[in-house]
């Protein structure tokens, strides 16, 4: 039988029906076909909502079963995946999260550092530099070297600003967590993920120590740092704080593991 | 036959899939009772962590084999490179018997169904699949096992039989097979098909593997089984399988695959005894 289209129009005829319920079937297509393609849509759905639900689990009993299965559904809907990895369906979970529960921002917060948690299970493998590397390294530094200085932090690290504490709303959802007291900051605070070994970690920090470890990861130098912890009209004593600030923040990354080279 | 690579060398032997909740098993002291381990390619397409740590050291007490559910090798707009990229860097780091992958299309060029969809089975699919095996095994350096899929449809422009394109495509390839002995009972009785036509159709001497998996029956609401690897074998396809390993004369490695409602490895490895007790006496390379 002679059907219209070429092999990459009728897969793509195919893929918008199992995308789609309303999507009209592939021309040739009758009721047993229509039969078949419901057991492929069925399979379409149950392994991409199975996998963001091992994904975000955390976040599903959080919300409760019901409004975590409308959030999924939503989000199949509106980012249908590309990827060959099924991991990568839960890419922008965070921002569906935030466009549905408005009043609640802490869920979005929460799909985020577990999508980012699970992102960095998988990060490749690295050496951590220690704070006697570190202090080994930059022995000879003057201050040219100083203020030149970027870092590498271990791939795939990452820090956002929150709104709420994490720490203890992580720990009040592990399967046999107890319930946790939602405790919202008056100013946003920080949340660092990385890897300790193979082991995905977080902690929460001051703001600006959030905001410093994305402009050094977005490549800032240390004394670009300084220069934007100092303030917009900073004197000699705000400067020398700021590098105070500064080396404070670089001891903590180092001591924690997070820096893996140093560039000078 | 157009065939580029060296030929993968007959494997006798008797396997399960490495699945999560067996790692301790198969990493503990006392050695699992299997000649080989199959896992899913894709679950250790990934730079580094944990789980491919875990495969590492698996590899060291057993042979694995690569079994990839996302190549994609009849999308008609062309492999993925980055995915063969990926692929080709998990082969040379764990050094398997074989890569294999399905007979089926997973994406477009703007989507991905993760679920193995049906091919047509037209000179023009036939085509297409062929350059893309060709493309995959020469990005891999190596041959390829493919499998035969299970399938719910077929399709009004269907040209030939399935078998018939299997056969084709391991000739015009140099590709190898996975049989996938469920797959074929689920496929002949959702389209009316006779196994043993099916199985004689083939180039037997080309298959390297055997696949053995559970199915969900077909009810009275839904006429058509389906390929769900969550439960045991079923006794047609235990029988299936004992005429297929008469019918095939080089040693094949066989497995049974469990992706859902996975019991403790005992289980399995019960039900891969049967599978010994099923085949002909072989010769475990």
């Amino acid at each position: 039988m002679t059907v219209a289209g070429t092999l990459a129009e009728r897969q793509a005829a195919f893929m918008r029906a199992i995308l789609d319920d309303d999507a009209p079937l592939p021309s040739g297509w009758g009721n047993s076909h229509a039969l078949g393609l419901s057991v492929y849509r069925g399979n379409y759905r149950n392994a991409l909502m199975s996998s963001l639900e091992s994904s975000f689990e955390r976040t599903g009993r959080y919300v409760g079963e019901e409004l975590f299965r409308t959030a999924r559904i939503n989000h199949l809907i509106k980012n249908p995946p590309s990827h060959w990895t099924i991991d990568a369906a839960g890419a922008g979970f965070d921002q569906t999260c935030a466009e549905l529960f408005t009043d609640n921002p802490e869920v979005a917060e929460l799909a985020w550092l577990e999508s980012a948690m699970l992102e960095l299970a998988s990060a490749p493998d690295c050496s951590a530099l220690t704070p006697q590397d570190f202090a080994e390294a930059s022995a000879g530094f003057g201050d040219a070297e100083w203020l030149g200085l970027s870092v590498k932090f271990q791939p795939r690290s990452k820090a956002r600003l929150v709104g709420h504490d994490m720490t203890d709303l992580w720990k009040s959802l592990d399967e046999d967590g107890a319930p946790a007291n939602l405790i919202a900051f008056a100013q946003e605070q920080g949340c660092v993920v990385w890897r300790e070994g193979e082991r995905p970690t977080f902690v929460m920090i001051d703001g600006d120590t959030a905001r410093a470890f994305t402009a050094m990861q977005e490549g800032a130098h240390y004394g670009d740092l300084i220069t934007l912890l100092a303030g917009d009209q900073p004197d000699d004593a705000a400067i020398a704080g700021a590098a105070q600030r500064a080396g404070g923040m670089l001891g903590v990354w180092l001591s924690e593991g997070m820096i893996t080279a140093l560039e000078a | 036959m157009a065939e580029t690579h060296h030929p993968i060398a007959p494997f006798g032997g008797f396997g399960l899939g490495l699945r999560r909740t067996h790692y301790d098993d198969f990493l503990g002291a006392q050695k699992v009772p299997v000649d080989f381990v199959e896992v899913i390619s894709e679950n250790y397409m990934v730079d580094g962590g944990r789980q491919l740590r875990i495969l590492e050291e698996v590899r060291e007490r057993y042979p694995v084999i690569l079994h990839g559910v996302s190549m994609s090798i009849g999308t008609a707009g062309g492999l993925d490179t980055d995915y063969l990229a990926k692929l080709k860097a998990l082969a040379e780091r764990i050094e398997p018997l074989w890569v294999s992958d399905h007979l089926c299309w997973t994406r477009t060029s703007a989507h991905n169904s993760h679920d193995l969809l049906p091919l047509p089975l037209t000179t023009e699919a036939l085509d297409a699949v062929c350059a893309n095996i060709t493309q995959a095994q020469d990005t891999l350096g190596r041959a390829m096992l493919f499998e035969n899929p299970s399938s719910y449809l077929t399709f009004p422009e269907d040209e030939m039989a399935e078998w018939e394109f299997l056969s084709e495509m391991a000739r015009r390839t140099g590709c190898h097979l996975l049989l996938d002995v469920n797959n074929i009972y689920v496929g002949s009785q959702n389209h009316g098909f006779s196994a043993q036509d099916y199985l004689a159709g083939l180039p037997l001497e080309r298959v390297r593997q055997i696949h053995l998996a559970g199915h969900e029956p077909a009810s009275k609401d839904r006429p058509v089984i389906i390929d769900t690897h969550d439960r045991e074998v079923s006794d047609p396809v235990w029988a299936l399988y004992s005429k297929a390993m008469r019918m095939i004369e080089q040693p094949v490695a066989t497995m049974i695959e469990r992706d859902e409602n996975i019991p403790p490895l005992t289980d399995l490895l019960r039900e891969l005894d049967r599978a010994r007790d099923a085949a002909p006496a072989i010769e475990v390379v």
